[in-house]
């Protein structure tokens, strides 16, 4: 599943318009925690996460993780430094008002696995 | 858990200072400090739960101080719910232990501050920040955030009595802050389990900031 089909079939808001991703391959894997210790130890490299943690550290964990994307929950909305440090790093960031639980489960729907 | 008895088992258990860091509030800080008055040296303090749900201690000078703080903090709390099972009640007790009243706000839950606004807070108040229990995955800055944060700074970090024990907290040793341990005791039985050597002149608070900031601190 293309990042772009993602965004439109989950009706995500994108919060980092600047970053291009027509050309990354295709998410296979997502992975769920509000815990940033977990996405280290246990996100899948490529997999998008989907997290209500909005902290700064998200960003830098995401890139440690080598993940592809973070889909923001609740309508939970990152400041805008963290915004700028997902654009200056590539990271593309999406905003969702549906719950953690909703959208990992359209996003399994859509054949994403934990693994 | 009331002050006559904490500052019993403290003294009992050769304790020369305590910190009463109740979740979010500091309502009981000033009776144990009554109950010890003479005997023990006992420092208001708090552990606060910010919004990213890592807990954060606050160790003030003043009573009136940690007062600031807990006023701040509960501005943003919920009330108690009433449910028909309630939670152990949050009582409020005087230096003898009698129950004078209840907390109102549900000090179990986390706060609108985030870490830095709540390291700020308790800067603006004189206090000292330690990292609660950063070797647990739960409620710790590096449980909930992964990584230590650039933008807040720590007077300490603290390691968890099983930390402690099992020895294994070698990699959180802090290249500049001081490390210490305590009991963080929910009951009487606990309290003096873990705690921490200062070099100290006297067991008074700027006495303990000055040793947080040289490091003269060890695990007992």
């Amino acid at each position: 599943m293309k990042l772009s089909d993602i965004e439109q079939k989950l009706h995500l808001q994108n919060i980092t318009p600047e970053i291009g991703f027509e050309k990354l391959s295709k998410v296979t894997k997502g992975h769920s925690s509000d815990l940033m210790s977990d996405v280290l130890a246990n996100a899948p490299g490529g997999s998008i996460l989907v997290t209500n943690q909005i902290h700064v550290n998200v960003i830098a964990v995401a890139l440690h993780a080598g993940l592809v994307a973070v889909i923001f929950s609740s309508g939970m909305t990152p400041e805008e430094r963290v915004r700028q440090k997902a654009v200056e790093e590539g990271l593309p960031l999406f905003v969702s008002e549906d719950s953690t639980f909703d959208i990992v489960g359209e996003l399994y729907k859509l054949g994403l696995r934990g693994h | 858990m009331t002050p006559p008895a904490i500052v019993k088992e403290a003294i009992r258990r050769g304790l020369g200072m305590i910190a009463i860091c109740d979740h979010n509030s500091s309502g009981n800080a000033c009776a144990t400090q009554k109950a010890a008055e003479g005997m023990l040296t006992v420092i208001a303090g708090m552990e606060i739960t910010t919004a990213e749900e890592v807990h954060v201690l606050g160790l003030f000078p003043s009573v009136e101080a940690a007062s600031e703080v807990s006023d701040e903090i509960h501005a943003v709390l919920p009330d108690v719910e009433q449910r028909t099972t309630p939670l152990h009640d949050q009582l409020l007790m005087d230096e003898k232990g009698a129950v004078i009243g209840k907390e109102t706000k549900a000090l179990y839950g986390s706060t609108t501050f985030r870490l830095s606004e709540t390291a700020d807070l308790i800067r603006r108040h004189h206090g000292l920040v330690i990292a609660s229990h950063v070797d647990k995955p739960g409620f710790s800055v590096l449980g909930q955030l992964g990584l230590f944060p650039e933008d807040v700074s720590f007077d300490a970090l603290e390691i968890s009595i099983g930390g402690v024990r099992s020895r294994k907290y070698e990699r959180y040793i802090p290249p500049t802050e001081a490390m210490i341990t305590s009991s963080d005791s929910h009951f009487l039985c606990d309290i003096g389990s873990s705690c921490s050597v200062l070099l100290v002149l006297e067991p008074t608070f700027n006495e303990l900031a000055g040793a947080l900031r040289g490091r003269r601190c060890r695990f007992a």
